[in-house]
């Protein structure tokens, strides 16, 4: 094989298994993704929850600590407790909640810094709908000196939308923690 | 070491006096360690989470790890988490199925009776000179159930368990001996944390439905502007800031407290059913649950269900429906640790309704008990850092002097409000009977057992 042949071959390629993902539709996801971080950070959540699906399902499951062999009970199953099994609508209380002025534990409201990184994008079964994997950094400042963060991955279905050029249709997250190490989770992922 | 009478200076219950330093103190704190949670039972597991033998859970008793396994014979064990030889933990996941719990340093191995059974390098280096039968894992005295939950207690002299819930028992059946199938837990549990001491949020439970028309007001409001919930609502819903409805506070010698529906006008009550005010689940309650509950405890009974504590750290939400324990992690410092329970015998869909109402709304995600964590965690952040708040005398005087023993339906000593500091002043009565008793603090000739049975 001749050098060039090789470096074609080695370069550009996905990694093992994965589909080329044109790039703009990369920057797409992508600007997607920093738009919705934008809002929440802007606590614009009204326009926020305009860019969910009406068909969204929402879904932080629980973590435990699991011997070896029973690894595969670390991640809570679906119909078990959860942090967030949202729906549209139950999202749309958790809005309504934070417009009412009296939520206190975020009135007055924290100070959020939403940073998303590592997005894999992958075609789905689905037309027009993509597999989106990024991994999260979420950081608050409240009042004074409290402060938590939280990591995390998100899996997220993306569905193509005319008005927003992508609407969440699912989302599960996932977070690197065992025991929620703040006084509650007042925020969305 | 903090004396007597200092404490019963702190806590001067008769009057509704109570100095927040009992929320800050390192040395009120030790003594909570030795004296309450060394002697009370305390919550462990639902019998739900321990199916087959060797199945095990890893909780805590005020702030001693400990793992409860369900043994070969059926019965329910607790053993201290720590090895023998030099302390570290022997099981290190939250829960599962073990058929023995080996330490990770050195290899010594018991099995789930806590015996020691394997110890490397036993003939070799110990000279076959360690005797096994006198090293197993330190075994919590007693363990007993009480309909599915689970209870320990370090103190071999502590009565039984029966004797200790007392006239809580009353209470405790609307919540927990509903049907004849019994409850069960929904998988999994809700873990955080809060930067407050843990009797803020044990106190709250037992008699605080006070603080719910202004700390959850958003929550309530956001909820009741879904569609159809105003109109369902109707009236109720401002006459529900009346405290004078017929709900009502218990609060047991025993130090257990609760604020229930009691003789609350049957309109009220039942959008009371359901915390999210959800179709299904009223429906349910109504048309199944309530008249199978009246015919089995009697119509007062049924009605006996509400916020409430087991003394001193486990408590309730019926119609959300959540149980929790608030382990202590340091004076300012507590996790809270939330299942969701259920019917056995509810059918699918109201489990699943319960399951997401309970996670929506009670949770540390929950739109209710978010803004808990915010009131807990600043009274923690004030008492530990100023002076001047810790030496405060806090007013705990709602209802005092209003509160009487002869009620024709409900045990305890019941305060006709359902909002008051009955059961928070009773709380801290038993609490400072403990801290101040060397032993067992026994109250005399007082029958609880028999008014439980009214």
């Amino acid at each position: 094989m001749s050098a060039m042949a090789t470096a074609r071959a080695t370069q550009g390629r996905p990694p093992m298994g994965r589909a080329r993902i044109d790039t703009d539709l990369q920057q797409d996801i992508e600007q997607f993704l920093y738009f919705e971080a934008e809002l929440l950070d802007d606590r614009r959540y009204r326009g926020w929850y305009n860019l969910l699906a009406g068909d969204i399902r929402y879904w932080m499951p629980t973590r435990s600590n699991r011997l070896s062999r029973e690894m595969d009970k670390e991640v809570g199953a679906p119909g078990e407790v959860a942090h967030f099994d949202e729906d549209k609508a139950s999202l749309g209380v958790r809005v309504r909640q934070l417009e009412t002025g009296m939520h206190w534990a975020e009135d007055p409201p924290s100070r959020t810094r939403h940073l998303v990184t590592n997005v894999r994008v992958s075609p789905s079964d689905v037309e027009a709908e993509w597999a989106v994997r990024s991994n999260f950094l979420c950081y608050r400042n409240r009042m004074d000196t409290e402060v938590d963060i939280w990591a995390g991955e998100r899996t997220d279905t993306l569905r193509v939308n005319v008005e927003h050029g992508f609407t969440v249709a699912a989302r599960r997250i996932l977070l690197d923690q065992n025991v929620i190490l703040s006084k509650n989770l007042s925020v969305f992922f | 070491m903090i004396d007597v009478g200092t404490l019963r200076q702190l806590v001067d219950w008769e009057r509704g006096l109570i100095s927040a330093r009992i929320f800050a103190d390192e040395e009120i704190y030790a003594l909570e360690m030795e004296r309450l949670f060394g002697r009370t039972w305390l919550f462990l597991a639902h019998e739900s989470q321990l199916n087959k033998p060797g199945d095990f859970f890893s909780t805590f008793m005020g702030a001693d790890p400990v793992v409860a396994v369900r043994q070969k014979d059926g019965s329910i064990k607790a053993f201290l988490n720590a090895c023998r030889h030099r302390g570290m933990k022997v099981c290190r996941a939250d829960e599962g199925n073990a058929k023995a719990f080996t330490c990770v340093y050195h290899g010594w191995s018991y099995d789930t009776s806590g015996r020691l059974v394997n110890v490397p390098n036993l003939e070799d280096a110990y000279f076959g000179e360690l005797a096994l039968p006198d090293w197993g894992l330190l075994e919590v005295a007693q363990v007993e159930s009480w309909n599915g939950l689970v209870f320990g207690n370090f103190d071999p002299t502590a009565p039984p368990l029966v004797e200790y819930l007392g006239d809580m028992q009353f209470y405790m059946g609307p919540m927990f001996d509903r049907t004849d199938g019994g409850t069960e837990l929904i998988g999994g549990v809700h873990k955080w944390t809060v930067s407050g001491n843990w009797k803020l949020a044990a106190e709250q439970f037992a008699g605080d439905a006070y603080h719910g028309g202004v700390s959850h007001t958003s929550a309530t409001q956001a909820i009741a502007d879904g569609p159809g919930v105003a109109e369902k609502l109707g009236q109720t819903a401002n006459r529900q800031r009346r405290s004078d409805l017929g709900a009502l506070q218990f609060s047991s010698r025993l130090g257990h407290g609760a604020g229930v529906m009691g003789r609350l006008p049957d309109d009220m009550l039942v959008q009371l059913l359901s915390a999210s005010r959800n179709d299904l689940l009223i429906r349910y309650e109504t048309e199944v649950a309530l008249p199978e509950m009246e015919a089995r405890l009697g119509r007062a009974r049924a009605r006996a269900f509400g916020h409430a504590t087991l003394f001193p750290n486990f408590s309730w939400l019926p119609n959300v429906p959540s149980i929790r324990v608030w382990h202590p992690k340091g004076p300012n410092e507590f996790e809270c640790w939330a299942w969701i329970i259920v019917d056995r015998d509810m059918p699918a869909d109201v489990k699943e309704a319960l399951r997401l109402q309970a996670i929506r709304l009670f949770s540390p995600g929950g739109t209710i008990e978010q803004d808990d964590g915010e009131n807990w965690g600043h009274i923690g952040r004030n008492v530990t850092t100023s002076p001047r708040i810790r030496s405060m005398t806090l007013n705990y005087t709602m209802g005092l002097g209003h509160e009487r023993t002869d009620d024709p339906d409900y045990p305890g000593l019941i305060g006709s409000r359902f909002y008051g500091d009955v059961p928070q002043r009773g709380f801290y009565r038993r609490w400072l009977e403990f801290l101040t008793s060397d032993g067992w603090p026994s109250m005399g000739d007082v029958d609880i057992v028999a008014t439980a049975e009214k």
